[in-house]
């Protein structure tokens, strides 16, 4: 087993769909892989261990994504250290200004692709290691970055 | 000196034990800064100042922190806020404060609540005492905050700053009850503080005044590059006071709005940034003015009030942030000035207050993002999604996107692979005086 193993918190109150979602990141043997089912347990869990990244869904019953983002993000010293992915309805300008606001990281849309996941969890593991840029969707019509 | 009473027995538990156990319940300090909340404070202070008689409360306002998080977000004011408290804490440990209890009013506020207990043998009357230490304490407190708020979240934070310190006097009564009477005391101190700011506010108005008077106005002119290439695209003229209390132009608007003499500064900001004009631009080169939706109902500012012979060197900036009242009479004056050759910006794109239907509405040559969004975005996915989406409607509507703000390198690259065409920032350049502005900032009162 790899020494360092990348911690994630998978938050979502769809039982079934929060264990597709760790199976599949399991699976390629780079994640320790956590499982909360409402927002109380994922701040709970927070409190008890550190995490790399939280996949935080918005639509829970009780405390929804949102609360749980702004209270995990508003408190001083671990924030920095926490990436938080946010999984949103639809494809909402609005959703995204609220993430923002809440202090989110990223965002995924729902229903999840599974790749698209896993480019979004190493990007931001990456970013948490140090600011390695990968672009965000390879589809938009973008200039390359130009080397150094 | 008072640390032995913290934890002792609170007095008064009679009829109030429901409502005392109902505060216990609520959170004992502040989750950010550790600061015990009013509640755990004025438990702490009790049999202090029952034994020595009076208690000093220094209610500290720090008025513009809201600014700070209108115009960066609330994460930015937790961090000023973080930054405040510690600057606090060591300040009071140096001086006779230190034993002094400072509290949050509220879990997560933006004042602060100064709890002193003045020693028993430093003076018959404690007002005395309190009163000239509570001045240098004041003193020193509105210098080193704002030091270290420029130190560590620069000058445009720092000139956000703005504490003002109101102070009252509790007696201590055994026929009343304890935290109603520091409650009133807090009240007092709060409306003191209250009306030093209204006094402090109308000397600023007379600053205003004079500086109307005299056009004791300067500008600044802060380049705007290709993104491509870095070459000067054009220049956005910020006008500042040249009075120190006028120095930020928001504050100066403000303080404008404030007295009803908004158009007159608007009127001489314009006038100023148009005199420099003829000196500083190159030929192809553009000038960005600022223009408050307001100042579109101000009869003396139509399409002839802005003295150029080519208009198309001229780009009025419209924020997003001022909500329009009057929209089809707004856009029928927009029409005279386009119909003249003028091009639009519209200013703090994606801040919030308007979709991208009422950008779209205002038919922009230009989308300016707003600071939020490129502050910090290369490690922020939903930023650069933020901006992707911005350049592509841009795009689409044939106009040109603007990130300011940009301070790092690693932001710069970011919006250039985001396809921003225009870039302005402390990375690239910062704002300039022309060499010979008679007007540069003085510091007058």
């Amino acid at each position: 087993m790899p020494p360092q193993l990348l911690r994630i918190l998978v938050v979502d109150d769809n039982h079934d769909n929060a264990e597709i979602v760790r199976k599949y990141l399991e699976s390629t043997n780079d994640f320790a892989v956590a499982v909360a089912h409402d927002g109380d347990e994922a701040i709970a869990m927070y409190h008890e261990s550190p995490f790399d990244v939280i996949l935080l869904d918005v639509m829970m019953p009780g405390r929804d994504g949102w609360e749980v983002c702004r209270t995990i993000k508003s408190e001083p010293g671990r924030a920095g250290r926490t990436r938080v992915i946010m999984l949103t309805a639809r494809d909402q300008l609005s959703d995204r200004r609220v993430a923002l606001q809440s202090g989110a990281d990223d965002f995924l849309e729902k229903p999840l692709e599974l790749a698209k996941l896993l480019t979004a969890v190493r990007r931001n593991a990456a970013a948490l290691a140090g600011g390695v840029k990968i672009p965000t969707t390879p589809a938009a019509p973008v200039t390359p970055p130009t080397q150094a | 000196m008072t640390d032995q009473y913290i934890g002792g027995p609170p007095l008064g538990r009679r009829v109030g034990d429901s409502i005392a156990a109902a505060a216990r319940a609520l959170p004992a300090k502040d989750a950010r800064n550790s600061l015990p909340t009013l509640a755990t404070a004025i438990d702490s202070l009790r049999s202090a100042v029952q034994d020595r008689g009076a208690l000093v409360i220094l209610y500290l306002n720090f008025d513009r922190y809201a600014k700070v998080e209108e115009i960066y977000g609330w994460e930015k004011l937790d961090a000023v806020l973080d930054t405040t408290a510690h600057e606090l804490v060591r300040i009071l440990a140096e001086t006779p404060f230190r034993a002094a209890r400072l509290a949050v009013s509220h879990v997560n506020d933006d004042d602060y609540l100064l709890l002193y207990v003045p020693p028993v043998g430093s003076s018959s009357n404690g007002d005395e005492s309190g009163g000239d230490l509570s001045e240098a304490l004041t003193a020193r407190l509105q210098s080193e905050i704002c030091d270290s708020l420029d130190r560590v979240h620069g000058s445009d934070i720092a000139s956000l700053f703005d504490l003002y310190v109101g102070r009252s006097l509790v007696q201590y009564d055994p026929k009343a009850r304890f935290e109603r009477v520091v409650y009133r005391g807090i009240r007092e101190a709060a409306s003191n503080a209250h009306n030093l700011e209204q006094r402090e506010r109308a000397r600023v108005v007379d600053d205003l005044r004079e500086t109307l008077r005299t056009r004791s106005v300067y500008v600044d002119y802060h380049p705007i590059v290709n993104a491509a290439d870095g070459a000067v695209f054009g220049y956005e003229a910020l006008a500042r006071g040249s009075m120190r209390s006028l120095r930020r132009p928001e504050m100066m608007f403000d303080v404008a709005a404030g007295a009803g003499l908004i158009w007159e500064l608007s009127r001489l900001c314009r006038d100023r940034a148009m005199e420099g004009i003829k000196q500083l631009l190159k030929p192809g080169e553009t000038l960005f003015i600022n223009v408050d939706p307001h100042d579109f109902a101000d009869p003396e500012f139509d399409d002839t009030a802005l003295d150029i012979a080519d208009a198309h060197h001229i780009v009025i900036e419209i924020t997003e942030r001022t909500a329009i009242k009057d929209y089809p009479k707004f856009r029928e004056r927009l029409k005279a000035f386009r119909d003249r050759g003028f091009r639009f910006a519209v200013d703090d794109a994606g801040s919030g207050y308007a979709g991208l239907g009422s950008i779209a509405n205002l038919e922009p040559d230009f989308i300016k993002l707003d600071i939020s969004l490129i502050n910090g975005i290369d490690t922020n996915f939903i930023k650069q999604d933020l901006v992707e989406t911005l350049v592509r409607f841009a795009n689409d509507q044939g106009a040109m996107v603007i990130a300011e703000g940009v301070e790092y390198e690693q932001e710069y690259e970011m919006v250039k692979a985001l396809g921003v065409h225009l870039v302005q920032g402390f990375y690239l350049h910062r704002p300039q005086q022309l060499p010979n502005d008679l007007e540069g900032p003085i510091d007058g009162a």
